[in-house]
């Protein structure tokens, strides 16, 4: 969380800004994300805006088919609003950390055991929409957000946002090239296994701070399952599943993505997320400029 | 944690507006509270009967001043105060951390390091507090707030000034007896070293999940802590040296605050404080951070008014108490409930107007049985209960739900509510083949709602046709809206689950509009299919009869309709009922008109609504539906005649677009201060729930309700 900068919105749509989620300086994050406030107090949300440049129409497409979609681990979006040429998304707040404030809040790469149960819960949430034919899209470090329940998927679309099928992805704003398997980088459709291959990625961040590590970098129990989400041949990555079951061996479907028990988070992080929530509790909308 | 408002509770205290409970004690209660900017706040409010003691007002001020001096880094950080309104109120920060002894009972004593980290922290608090000549003279484990930054000192609400005569009478000891001091047990002067006594008895507590005098009666803890040794069993062998002389009976022996955090953290206190916790509390820290951001819980409703009657004196000034005529109309009511189920019986066989009813109970609303976080769909989006649970559409999917207990146990990948439909015990589902060419029929199963091998293939129809609608499922037959491939043209269709042969079809009319269903319903009533539909723009409802044998249109006939077009369809093997301006009653035989009742009354405002019934129910040989905003009206299936019109409704808005639900005591509507409960006997409503629901469902095998809102599904006993 960071505070206003100049060329930030003080107001997006009913909502009043307070904060941005974001540093400025943060590469990589595919929207414009800020804690806001509803004019008459009652409702504080994070809200997201497509980058400037970015095509407003796709990003919306995007937002709007996530807010229906009701998947175990997915960010929950609450509500679209906004106009074609200015679009935006909000979901209620609660207090969340994306993972590279996290990784800033530990200062250096988490845990081995924290990596293994972001990476199962992430891979049961993908998995479970996957046998909806929902691709994720998106994932990439920013895009997971962490709470005190577990992490949260969120930035759904952002690669089919960014750029039309048929051309090529690479180099675009907001899009981490780490995280995008060769075939959507080509400009071919945004696969179920291209999923896979951002959420190698995005362990291999969690592990190591970047998203394109040196094999050898990686914690010794984690290298097979990273490495093979990371290949370039689609058909050898592992299905979600497969993915879960490494990770967390023996666990019982429907039990690793966030859910109603509190998760097991590093004591630096649990603490960045309670300054956080005091921070937000204690904000007073701004005067209206 | 939080929980409800009662209906008592005052709406705002001050510039706050309160939005739930936290806590409450002897002095006052504890609301979570916001500002008009949006700032959260924990608000402490002194009781009422409490605020015209000016003693308490004194110690509610003095306790103001004590937190003030703490501040926010060793305690709550004070947001303002008014120890001078009506009602003494004091807001601070919402402290995001379990009490130290909710901590231990959930964990287990912590470890030695966070011990000294905690004792450390908690000494430089006291040493900040002590330097400003303020006593807290209550330390105890439920008083300290664990955080993730460090302990915080909350609840000074015996807290006085050095010097300063007790408050209280001599004798009366002040405090909490398993953690005071030997002094404060006498009765005596408990100053700064008596909050170090104090502290060595919670990190004994801390380190060993024990106090240090054990449990048990006042008294015999009061003789224990000024007569015998501490016991400090559990505790780590390198405290106990440091943790003896903080117990030690004479002040003078005691270490001092600054002692005390030094001997504790000889090396400084730990960079980051969450870190020296153990996982279960970090867990604790984390859940209140992210709870306090849900949804209050909702108000607690008030008790039901009492109607007029021989209990409630005139006028009622010098009348009993509200209490004790709740206690006499319960009264009342158990002589009255031995009538309750005959008295039922008789009004659903339609009989003509009640006798005299007795005076209705004051029942409480029910509780939530569970809820289901679930999204509202884009249309309909039913609850369906079958032998094996639920099945509600939510966003894009079907989910299956555990009736009991409130869990998803599956989802399918069935969009459009207009897809599925359940026939028998089984939930029925429309499918398109592996390349989307055919149309299929597929069965759910109960267990995970995957769908199994297709019953039925139909090459003929387009597969991948979004509208493609299973109107319903009844004798091993589905009835189907559906397109064909050639000619290009909507049917309806009877397909034989066994066979998989089509035994009929019958040209309709393509629907006008790109994205709805052809039909709105359609249901098995004896030997024909009753089909309702409704295009987009034209008012009128079309209802149109097949014959079960070979699908011959039996009759087709209009009515003009104004609201939202019903989603049920009530039919008997008499009538189909439509609702709009007046309710009506075709004959299945023929289409013309049986009754039509209510074109000729007065129903009084109808805020600009064209539509004054709302959609019926039909149970057991009565239709019941809303009438204008004034309740709700039974009325005879066979005649159309009021059998009874609800009483003594005022001042609400009744949800036009839903039906309501008849249970055995009660029937329950749907208007925009919630869910009413109309009493059968006494045709009153007894309570509401809050609610916003737009979806209401019964389950009689099972005795529940559903509700649904728009981000989540409840159940309530339905009685």
């Amino acid at each position: 969380m960071e505070g206003l900068r100049q060329d930030d919105p003080p107001r997006i749509g009913e909502f009043l800004t307070l904060a941005r989620l974001d540093p400025a300086a943060r590469r990589g994050v595919p929207e414009r994300r800020y804690l806001a406030r509803s004019a008459d107090g009652a409702r504080t949300v994070l809200i997201a805006l497509p980058l400037q440049g970015a095509d407003p129409g796709r990003w919306a497409a995007e937002a709007r088919w996530a807010a229906k979609l009701n998947q175990p681990g997915l960010w929950p979006v609450a509500e679209v609003g906004g106009s074609a040429a200015f679009p935006w998304r909000a979901s209620p707040y609660r207090p969340v950390l994306p993972l590279p404030e996290a990784l800033d809040a530990c200062g250096g790469p988490l845990p081995e055991e924290a990596v293994r149960a972001l990476g199962a819960a992430l891979a049961e949430s993908l998995a479970s929409a996957h046998v909806l034919g929902v691709v994720h899209g998106g994932l990439c470090p920013a895009a997971v957000l962490l709470t005190a329940y577990g992490p949260l998927a969120s930035c759904f679309g952002a690669v089919r946002a960014a750029a039309p099928e048929g051309a090529p992805r690479t180099g675009l704003p907001g899009i981490d090239a780490g995280c995008l398997a060769p075939e959507p980088a080509a400009g071919g459709p945004v696969q179920a296994s291209a999923d896979v291959y951002a959420l190698g990625a995005v362990l291999a961040y969690a592990a190591t701070g970047h998203t394109v590590p040196e094999r050898a970098e990686l914690p010794a129990g984690l290298r097979a399952p990273i490495t093979a989400c990371l290949s370039r041949d689609p058909a050898a990555r592992p299905e979600p599943a497969r993915l879960l079951a490494e990770l967390a061996p023996g666990a019982a479907w429907g039990t690793q993505s966030a859910g109603t028990e509190p998760a097991k988070l590093p004591g630096r992080v649990v603490a960045a997320l309670s300054l956080q929530a005091a921070a937000v509790l204690a904000a007073e909308l701004p005067e209206v400029r | 944690m939080q929980t409800a408002l009662l209906h008592d509770d005052p709406h705002t205290v001050g510039p706050y507006l309160l939005l739930s409970r936290l806590g409450g004690g002897g002095m006052g209660t504890v609301y979570l509270a916001r500002t008009a900017g949006g700032r959260t706040v924990a608000l402490k409010v002194l009781h009422q009967r409490l605020s015209a003691d000016t003693g308490l007002r004194h110690r509610f001020r003095l306790e103001a001043d004590a937190a003030r001096v703490i501040g926010g880094r060793h305690g709550a950080q004070v947001h303002d105060a008014d120890p001078d309104a009506p009602r003494p109120w004091l807001a601070t920060e919402y402290v995001l951390g379990p009490p130290l002894d909710d901590a231990v009972a959930a964990t287990g004593p912590l470890p030695e390091r966070a011990v000294r980290a905690l004792g450390a922290a908690l000494a430089r608090g006291l040493a900040q507090l002590h330097r400003s000549e303020v006593v807290h003279r209550d330390l105890k484990p439920s008083n300290i707030l664990v955080t993730a930054d460090g302990p915080r000192i909350i609840d000074f609400g015996v807290a006085h000034a050095v010097g300063e005569a007790p408050l209280t009478q001599a004798g009366a000891a002040v405090g909490t007896p398993a953690f005071m001091s030997p002094e404060q047990a006498a009765g005596l002067e408990h100053a700064t070293a008596g909050d170090v006594f104090a502290l060595g008895g919670l990190l004994v507590f801390a380190a060993s999940g024990h106090g240090p005098f054990g449990s048990g009666q006042p008294t015999d803890l009061l003789y224990r802590v000024r007569y015998t040794e501490a016991d400090l069993g559990g505790v780590p062998p390198e405290l106990v040296p440091l943790l003896g002389r903080c117990l030690a009976k004479d002040p003078a022996q005691r270490p001092t605050t600054e002692e005390l955090a030094t001997a504790l953290a000889p090396d400084g206190v730990p960079q980051v404080f969450a870190e020296v916790l153990p996982d279960g509390v970090l867990r604790m820290i984390a859940r209140r951070g992210d709870d306090v951001w849900r949804q209050p819980p909702r108000l607690t409703p008030p008790p039901p008014d009492l109607p007029p009657g021989p209990a409630t004196p005139p006028g009622g000034a010098a009348g009993p108490s509200r209490r004790r005529m709740l206690a006499m109309t319960a009264g009342g009511v158990v002589a009255g409930a031995g009538v309750a189920g005959g008295l039922w019986a008789w009004l659903g066989r339609g009989g003509g107007p009640g006798g005299e009813a007795p005076p209705p109970e004051p029942v409480k609303p029910p509780t939530r049985l569970w809820t289901f976080p679930s999204r509202t769909p884009d249309r309909f989006g039913d609850v369906v209960s079958t032998p094996h649970g639920l099945a509600m559409p939510a966003g894009v999917v079907l989910c299956g739900v555990n009736p009991e207990s409130g869990e998803g146990t599956w989802q399918a990948n069935v969009a459009d509510v207009w897809r599925w439909a359940v026939g028998g015990t089984d939930l029925y589902a429309l499918r398109d083949d592996e390349q989307g060419k055919k149309l299929a029929i597929c069965l759910l199963d109960p267990a995970d709602g995957q769908p199994g091998k297709p019953l039925v293939e139909l090459a003929e129809y387009r597969g991948g046709e979004n509208r493609n609608q299973l109107l319903c499922v009844a004798g091993k037959t589905a009835y189907l809206a559906a397109r064909a491939v050639s000619p290009d043209r909507w049917y309806v269709l009877a397909v034989e689950l066994r066979t998989g042969r089509v035994r009929w079809r019958t040209g309709v009319d393509a629907a006008a509009d790109g994205y709805l269903p052809p039909m709105l319903r359609g249901v098995v009533v004896g030997d024909r299919l009753v089909v309702s539909r409704s295009d987009s723009g034209i008012h009128f409802v079309n209802v149109t009869t097949y014959a079960l044998a070979d699908g011959k249109v039996g009759w087709t006939q209009a009515s003009p309709f104004s609201g939202e077009p019903p989603s049920e369809l009530p039919v008997d093997d008499r009538y189909v009922y439509l609702s709009d301006a007046a309710v009506g009653a075709r004959k299945l035989a023929d289409g013309e008109s049986g009754w039509l009742f209510g074109h000729d009354r007065d129903v009084g405002g109808s805020a600009g609504q064209t539509r004054v019934y709302g959609p019926p129910a039909l149970h057991g040989g009565v239709l019941y539906c809303t009438e204008g905003d004034r309740g709700l009206v039974a009325l005879d299936a066979l005649t159309g005649s009021l059998n009874w019109a609800e009483k003594g409704l005022k001042g609400r808005r009744l949800r036009r677009d839903v039906a309501p639900v008849v249970g055995r005591k009660y029937v329950y509507s749907l208007d925009d201060k919630g869910l009413r409960a109309v009493d059968l006997r006494s045709r009153t409503a007894v309570w509401t729930f809050p609610t916003d629901a737009t979806v209401l469902a019964a389950d009689r095998e099972r005795g529940k309700l559903y509700l649904r809102e728009e981000r989540a599904t409840f159940a309530l006993p339905l009685a």
